[in-house]
């Protein structure tokens, strides 16, 4: 914690509550100790004082305790030679700010003099101001509000949120249709500031509370001068002219968590956990941060609400208390941008993500249909505009994860011709290159979100989008060109369709589109390096090089106690989900199907058995299984849906098993086709010597290790041996048998046991003279 | 004649129980097993399993015509003549659905709902089910409103689904209500919706589940066999699957041909009240069997033989 900070804060405290101190006993004197204190229209007594002690305030007198409670909050001022953590007493103060704010604004409203009056000095209201929707002011509603602001000469602020409205916002925080508020305090350096700030906020529907001054200036006159309609229809709330007043945006932050996460009075550490977790609310500190202001900012920090200032300020940046930094400074004038808007848009962009507000993406904006109905579209050659890649094409895609600094959120850059200058049914080249940052996002997880580029550009209406990273293949129908699509709207897809779908891993998106010939081939070049790495960083990804283990349990619908446990080397049965793809998917979906399993208490090395595997399989098998081990199909092996890709099976006589793929409608030595198979290994049974699998799994160094590996595969499907040619012949050289594979029959040459062994025998495959099997 | 010795199951765990209504009407609870059901040497079922019978603030267009035959008069006469036929046909409870919000049948909005609520329990004083008219966006409309409106009277609302469960969670808990968790006949998805509402700090006796009903020919044994399985992993002791299950049997049971068509059917096949009411009570009581603890109904022949079949197997001296 920074002392500047802490000290500000500690002292800022002590005024605070001496002010609150006098402003009360002044209060008593005059009024009792039995006069009755309450926020109009909300039940919540003084929702932060209720919130933190349980206390019901509803007199000046029961004011007291409450006062004495923030004073035995105070630390001393941290003298200057003096070096401790200050955090402790940094947030007590903070506590006790609050508490003596809260009191003030208590003792205001029994004076009448909440809400704020705030007087015009001149400003014009502008007469289009109709958000009547204010809480407290009851002779001004609707469009003559501005009218009797103008002839009162002042202008009434909002007291605190009422009830009614909590329900309707508050329920729009929890349920995540609002992404969070911010409580802007000070004043912006500009009126352009201040409305640009303000309008950027609105964009992403973001609440906004307004409070403070510096030197007597408001964001709340700035934004009155520019004719800024205030009030709950614009989502715009100005509570006051004071720090002070900032106590309301807290106070609504308590009443959410007291309605909608079902606490009550005193339940301290809850409602501020629930607010960390739940309500992404910031505080944006504009202009000069003086005592006071740290020390109500402190009161912030222990909700969870980071403190964004736009002045040079000491920062507290580890995180804690809140989820990511606690205090950052971004001063205004050194934040990079053509001109003051673009600083605006930088520093509201900064506070969203410093707090992690998640943007919802409503919907593609894009000027043809987007959804999955498209997905399947094919554009013939006649109906194409253009396409980009298929035969003779140049295309690549590529998607990569940046620093957020370097990565400005829904920017879209076309570098090249657009689709207005093709020649109808042009062949152009295209590369795509899609930067992605956020604060979970992981190096790994770009080749999962870029295999996503297929079916988001897919969806648009006619838009057709095959294959992925060079050889991607993209056509864009002349109807579609009509209706106004352009290239920059790919980036538009992806920007929208990355946030949608993951926005637990992608905090910003910006898209690159290339079309020059050139700069695309320069491009790809760089792209295949990447493709080349991640193939060699997947072939080197082990099982010894990572300590967890993943389930995949999407089956279990249709075969309840199936439990895949999917390590690196081995691919999911079906073949569709991998260790990394897993991996993603829990980051994405953390109560959903694929969940971590420590790799913990190793039983065997060999057979690839650990407790934890084990345990994770009894709990989530319905209890039907103890046991698993990932190397071996003899022992306990994995269990089966019946996605399986490939089935394999021992044949005893030949001391080795047959392989058969799920396109083999033939018969196999086993005297059963795949079908009758299926029926045998699927549905969730563990059977010794049988085992369903992806087909990749046969290339793995993990492949049955414990049996002898690839040179156990005495009968393999054909279509298997011809799709996997390659992959298969690299396999058996690695093991030193260049041969194997010409020595694994298939059904071409063995359908029955008598044929598969004389095959065998006369090929000389060395299954026949392994170690007996049983 | 020698004693039998009934094998009996230790379990670990208990279904939660729920309470519906109260606040000076009537309540009714639900859930509370320590087996499967009506296993009373087994464990202890405390409550009976409860019937609601479906009432709909506007007069259904596709409902069989033997349905038709029962409930049209008061369809006519209007949601509290109906609520009121409902109880005493013996419904435990009442399933009102807010189907006139439904765009294509008036797309009214969240003042007729209040108003639509306020009729019924004014009417009767059973426990309330509410449901929207099954359109994420409406049912929030019209549910969030009859929530706020009703504050403390522990209705149960639904549906609560993946898309919107954070919008019922939050506005039942901030009025005391009952979610209806509805997940599409999966038990990983049943479960990992109770997770979501739970993480919400939404407590567990406030929740409803409802597996989703297949009708008898129309997939009943993949809802019998969730259900069997989310029942027995509640007495296993996972807690995320303990919430009581609500079934709708009426409104699947009344959907399909067979309960539908009187004209050109197979002779073998009979007539078409007793086979709907045969169909809807089958559905019924093979969903008791597989753990219901409501059963949102629809015909009173029905109900009164399903209601027969559970005093029988809640006799604890057979």
């Amino acid at each position: 914690m920074s002392k500047y900070i802490a000290t500000a804060a500690i002292r800022g405290s002590h005024a605070i509550v001496l002010e609150a101190e006098k402003t009360l006993s002044q209060a008593i004197k005059e009024l009792g100790p039995d006069t009755p204190v309450a926020f109009t229209n909300t039940a919540y007594f003084l929702p932060t004082i209720y919130g933190y002690t349980g206390t019901k305030v509803q007199t000046l007198g029961d004011m007291v305790p409450i006062m004495e409670k923030a004073r035995s909050f105070l630390a001393p001022v941290p003298a200057d030679r003096l070096w401790l953590p200050y955090l402790g007493e940094t947030l007590d103060a903070g506590v006790a700010t609050l508490f003596a704010e809260e009191i003030i604004m208590g003792v205001r409203f029994v004076r009448g003099e909440q809400p704020e009056r705030m007087p015009l000095n001149g400003i014009k209201v502008q007469t289009s101001e109709v958000s009547g929707a204010f809480t407290s002011p009851d002779e001004e509603v609707g469009a003559g509000r501005a009218a009797a602001a103008q002839s009162n000469g002042h202008y009434t602020l909002n007291g605190p949120i009422d009830d009614i409205q909590l329900r309707t916002w508050g329920i729009q925080l929890v349920d995540g249709r609002m992404p969070g508020f911010a409580a802007i305090v000070g004043c912006a350096k500009s009126n352009e500031v201040a409305v640009r700030i303000v309008r950027e906020l609105q964009r992403r529907g973001i609440l906004i509370f307004l409070c403070g001054n510096v030197n007597g200036r408001s964001i709340i006159h700035q934004l009155l001068e520019e004719g800024v309609q205030l009030g709950y229809d614009t989502y715009t709330v100005p509570f006051g002219t004071d720090t002070v007043s900032a106590i309301y945006p807290l106070g609504f932050a308590t009443r959410s968590a007291l309605t909608f996460g079902g606490m009550t009075g005193g339940q301290a550490r809850d409602i501020l956990l629930y607010n960390k977790n739940r309500v992404f609310a910031f505080v944006l500190a504009l202009g000069e941060v003086d005592d006071l202001k740290y020390a109500t900012a402190a009161g912030a920090i222990t909700y969870g609400f980071p403190v964004i200032a736009d002045t040079l300020i000491p920062q507290i940046l580890p995180t804690g208390i809140t989820t990511y930094e606690h205090v950052v400074s971004m001063p205004f004038d050194e934040i990079e941008g053509k001109d003051d808007l673009e600083r605006a848009d930088r520093l509201v962009e900064r506070c969203i993500e410093v707090r992690g507000v998640k943007i919802r993406m409503a919907q593609v904006d894009i000027p043809v249909a987007y959804g999955s109905a498209f997905e399947g579209e094919i554009i013939r050659r006649d109906a194409m505009l253009a396409e980009f890649g298929g035969k003779g094409g140049i295309t690549f895609e590529y998607l990569k994860m940046a620093d957020s600094e370097d990565v400005q959120d829904g920017r879209v850059e076309l570098e090249g011709p657009d689709l207005d200058t093709f020649k109808e049914g042009a062949n152009v080249p295209l590369g795509i290159v899609v930067e992605v940052a956020g604060r979970k996002m992981q190096k790994d997880f770009e080749s999962v979100l870029e295999r996503q580029i297929h079916h988001m550009i897919n969806g648009a209406e006619g838009v057709q989008h095959i294959g992925q990273r060079d050889i991607a293949w993209v056509r864009i129908a002349k109807g579609s060109y009509q209706r106004g699509f352009r290239l920059r709207h790919l980036g538009s897809i992806l920007h929208a369709k990355l946030h949608a779908d993951y926005s637990a891993i992608v905090d910003k998106v910006q898209v690159k589109i290339y079309t020059n010939k050139a700069k695309v081939e320069e491009l790809r070049e760089v792209a295949r390096g990447v493709y080349n790495e991640r193939n060699i960083k997947t072939a080197n990804l082990t099982d010894e090089s990572v300590d967890t283990f993943y389930s995949c349990t999407l089956c279990q619908s249709f075969a309840p106690s199936h439990v895949c446990i999917i390590n690196p080397e081995r691919v999911g049965l079906c073949g569709a989900y991998n260790w990394l793809d897993c991996k993603a998917s829990y980051e994405l979906n953390p109560t959903g199907p694929n969940q971590p399993i420590a790799k913990k208490g190793l039983i065997s090395a060999e057979k690839g058995e650990w407790e934890s595997a084990n345990q994770f399989l009894y709990q989530h098998s319905n209890s039907t299984f103890n046991r698993l081990t990932l190397y071996s199909v003899m022992d306990a092996p994995m269990t089966a849906c019946g996605c399986f890709e490939c089935i394999m099976m021992l044949i005893p006589e030949a001391n080795g098993f047959m392989v058969v793929s799920r396109e083999d409608t033939g018969m196999t030595p086993a005297g059963m086709a795949f079908s009758t198979l299926a029926g045998v290994a699927g549905g969730g049974q563990q059977s010794p010597g049988m085992m369903g699998h992806g087909k990749y799994y046969l290339v793995s160094k993990k492949f049955i290790p414990k049996e002898g590996g690839l040179k156990r595969v005495v009968w393999m499907s054909a279509n298997l041996k011809e799709s996997m040619e390659s992959e298969l012949r690299e396999a058996c050289q690695r093991i030193g048998e260049p041969g194997l594979i010409d020595k694994i029959a298939d059904g071409r040459n063995a359908t029955t046991v008598e044929q598969l062994m004389a095959f065998l025998e006369e090929v000389g495959h060395p299954a026949l003279t392994m170690e007996s099997l049983i | 004649m020698p004693a039998i010795l009934v094998p009996t199951e230790k379990w670990a765990g208990k279904v939660r129980e729920v309470t519906l209504g109260g606040d000076s009407r009537k309540k009714v609870v639900v859930g509370g097993e320590t087996t499967l059901p009506f296993l009373h040497f087994d464990g202890v079922i405390p409550h009976a399993p409860a019937i609601a019978i479906d009432v709909e603030d506007v007069a259904p267009q596709n409902w069989s015509p033997v349905l038709g035959a029962v409930w049209g008069d008061v369809m006519r006469e209007g949601l509290a003549a109906w609520a009121r036929k409902a109880v005493e046909a013996g419904a435990d409870m009442v399933a009102l659905t807010l189907r006139s919000a439904d765009p294509d049948m008036g797309n009214t909005g969240p003042a007729e709902a209040v108003e639509a609520v306020k009729k019924v329990l004014a009417a009767v004083d059973v426990p309330l089910i509410v449901y929207g008219p099954g359109i994420a966006a409406k049912d929030n409309e019209v549910l969030v409103a009859v929530s706020d409106a009703f504050a403390g009277k522990r209705l149960a609302l639904g549906l609560c689904e993946d898309k919107n469960y954070r919008t019922i969670v939050a506005t039942c808990m901030a009025n005391g209500h009952i979610v209806i968790a509805n997940s599409p006949i999966d038990i990983n998805l049943a479960k990992q919706l109770n997770i979501l509402i739970t993480d919400m700090d939404m407590p567990g006796d406030r929740i409803l589940m409802d597996p989703t009903t297949g009708a008898l020919g129309y997939g009943l044994e993949y809802t019998y066999s969730v259900m069997e399985r989310l029942r027995v992993a509640a007495l296993l002791g996972d807690s995320m699957t303990a919430m009581p299950m609500i079934l709708n049997p009426g409104r699947e049971g009344w959907r399909f041909k067979e309960a539908k068509t009187r004209d050109g059917v197979p002779t073998q096949w009979g007539d078409l009240e007793g086979r709907g009411i045969a169909w809807e009570t089958t559905t019924a009581i093979a969903q008791l069997q597989a753990g219901a603890d409501i059963l949102v109904m629809r015909h009173p022949k029905a109900v009164g033989l399903v209601k027969r079949a559970i005093a029988s197997l809640m006799a604890t001296n057979y």
